[in-house]
């Protein structure tokens, strides 16, 4: 299948510290793809560099638009954002002292109410109203509806985890990073969370590339799986036969 | 005998004008999150925009040669009060002039200063302003045109006409109060909006709002260009209702009285700002009239009054760290359909 996010060749260093070396990836589309690794392996600055906010030292990453493959390293994150790419983060990045329904509706790019003008002039209420209604029905789905007004700041850690990934569902975008969206979660919530990663492939055509260190549910869900290790691309396939290959039993256990 | 009317004007025609000034301060601050700690100097860029304009204009279009006769010599504050009561249709037009130039200047100075502001760390957006605001005092000291350290005295104001000063007095008060009533309305609008809410999506987190496709630099450029607008026209009434600038009008302690009100009111709810300027205003007045009468002589009451705006706040911050108004969740058509959502989901 035709490839929606590619990685070629990219590199980054931080002083001596080489964070990626060479890395060569791709993510087809309608794919649910995983990324693991142990920790400093450098998926976190990965997807810094596919969202755009690290550039690349070498190499290049290139996303599907519309028309064809565009590149887009050194975009800007919000750019990178406007093409259709969203993320979340390792560490829930949720604002603290909005409530639940108010941080889904601030995520949609370019509201019209956003604009000063249109924002003293009215008539951006049929679209906040709509997107009122999508929010609530993706509340709904997920049994957060009840705690609509809540502000994040008095939500548990397991919700934190779910909103931010829920309110990724608010935007047009095509490709979803998701930065360890089962930790902190009980087993329960991450099976639904990657149920509902599966149910919206399927419903939406969306694609999926994933960092999580619980490879246990992890593996349940992706197609495919990367596996980093010192900046480099340690293994890749399917995860049946990546998880058991020597090399990466290795990486994780023997700490060599 | 108290002339309590006469105290109720001019507390109102202050509390008007500080009120711009904190709704604007809140909107920059609370709401946004733009550590503004140079409101003095939007301030004080309106105030001057205003008195240079009118005491120029009036005199160079009453025959005058303003490199002989400078509004700032002797002459020329006479000729200005002379000259005040004749024109009323003069007097109002430089009045509009001066508040729409006003906005423009403080609000263009802003949405310049928003450049470098966004480039040093947020930490130090707060003493660029501020340092910026003392530049701008130091200058004015020292600049000649605009009457350097005397400042200009004398200004015309747009009711000088009227020969009832209670009648003036009121007069300018309906201005002060419909200029608030429309910088509550521009800023409620703004604040209870989509934009409103990304604003404070920023504050909150500029990385995450950064991701969410959010233009950061342009969303601040734009808090500032509103906030410093509204400032200007408040400067610019501060003009008018003194009749005299003077750059010791504009030092730091002013930009941190109207902290104290948005602190005292609470950060993000506009009525907040009116209530802590309100009360910190009346406060003000009421130490004013009653520290002389206390007997306090071995130090100025105005220690004392700085003092108590000190303590009042310490303690407020330790009973009520939100404010006596906290921010309330922005009022869009989302809460309505949320309501039915909750209640169609109770029924069914």
């Amino acid at each position: 299948m035709a490839s929606i996010l590619e990685v070629n060749s990219v590199s980054k260093r931080f002083g001596g510290v080489v964070a990626l070396e060479e890395v060569t990836l791709s993510v087809p589309e309608r794919g649910i793809v995983g990324l693991i690794g142990p920790n400093g392996s450098g998926k976190t600055t990965l997807f810094n560099v596919v969202t755009g906010f690290h550039v690349p030292d070498k190499g290049e990453v290139w996303f599907r638009n519309q028309g064809g493959m565009e590149r887009i390293d050194g975009l800007n994150p919000n750019e990178v954002f406007a093409k259709g790419i969203v993320r979340t983060f390792q560490v829930p990045r949720l604002f603290k002292n909005l409530t639940v329904l108010e941080n889904l509706l601030v995520t949609p790019w370019n509201q019209l109410g956003e604009r000063p003008l249109a924002a003293l002039r009215r008539g951006w209420e049929r679209e906040e109203r709509e997107l009122a209604r999508r929010a609530i029905e993706l509340l709904r789905r997920f049994d957060l509806l009840p705690y609509a007004n809540t502000r994040v700041s008095e939500l548990s850690a397991a919700h934190i985890k779910l909103v931010e990934t829920v309110r990724g569902l608010m935007t047009p975008a095509r490709l979803y990073l998701l930065d360890e969206p089962a930790a902190g979660v009980e087993a329960g919530v991450a099976h639904r969370l990657f149920s509902l990663v599966r149910e919206l492939r399927e419903r939406e055509g969306l694609t999926f590339f994933i960092v999580e260190h619980r490879i246990e549910i992890l593996t349940r869900y992706v197609d495919y799986l990367y596996v980093l290790h010192n900046g480099k691309l340690l293994a890749e396939g399917k995860p049946e036969e990546v998880i058991s290959d020597p090399r990466v039993v290795e990486a994780y256990i023997g700490g060599g | 005998m108290i002339d309590v009317v006469g105290f109720l004007v001019s507390w109102l025609t202050l509390l008007g004008i500080y009120s711009i000034l904190a709704l604007t301060l809140n909107f920059e601050s609370g709401v946004s999150g733009v550590t503004n700690f140079g409101k003095v100097l939007f301030y004080g860029v309106g105030a001057y925009t205003a008195a240079a304009l009118t005491v120029y204009l009036v005199l160079i279009l009453n025959g005058f040669d303003v490199t002989k006769t400078p509004p700032y010599s002797v002459e020329g504050i006479v000729a200005l009060g002379q000259l005040a009561g004749q024109n009323p249709a003069l007097n109002l037009a430089l009045f509009a002039l001066s508040l729409v130039l006003a906005f423009l200047a403080a609000g263009l100075l802003g949405y310049l200063l928003s450049y470098p502001i966004l480039r040093v760390g947020p930490a130090f957006v707060g003493f660029t302003l501020l340092s910026s605001g003392e530049l701008m005092r130091i200058f004015l000291q020292h600049f000649e045109p605009v009457g350097a350290s005397k400042g200009l005295m004398s200004i015309p104001g747009p009711f000088a006409w009227v020969p009832e000063p209670r009648a003036r007095e009121l007069a300018f008060l309906g201005v002060v109060l419909a200029l608030l009533a429309l910088t509550y309305v521009v800023l409620d609008r703004l604040v209870n909006s989509p934009l409103g809410r990304t604003l404070r999506a920023v504050r909150e987190d500029e990385v995450a709002a950064l991701c969410l496709g959010k233009h950061v630099p342009r969303l601040k450029a734009t808090v500032l260009f509103i906030g410093s607008g509204f400032t200007g026209v408040a400067g610019a009434l501060l003009a008018y209702y003194l009749t005299a600038v003077n750059p010791g009008m504009f030092v730091p302690a002013v930009t941190f009285n109207v902290w104290a009100m948005i602190i005292l009111g609470g950060m993000g709810n506009l009525r907040g700002s009116l209530v802590g300027a309100a009360l910190l205003t009346l406060f003000d007045r009421l130490l004013t009239f009653l520290t002389p009468q206390l007997g306090i002589t071995v130090i100025s009451p105005d220690y004392v009054r700085w003092f108590s705006v000190g303590l009042l706040i310490v303690a407020l911050l330790l009973l009520r760290p939100q404010g006596l108004l906290p921010e309330e969740p922005v009022r869009t058509p989302a809460l309505e359909e949320l309501e039915v959502a909750l209640r169609g989901g109770g029924s069914g």
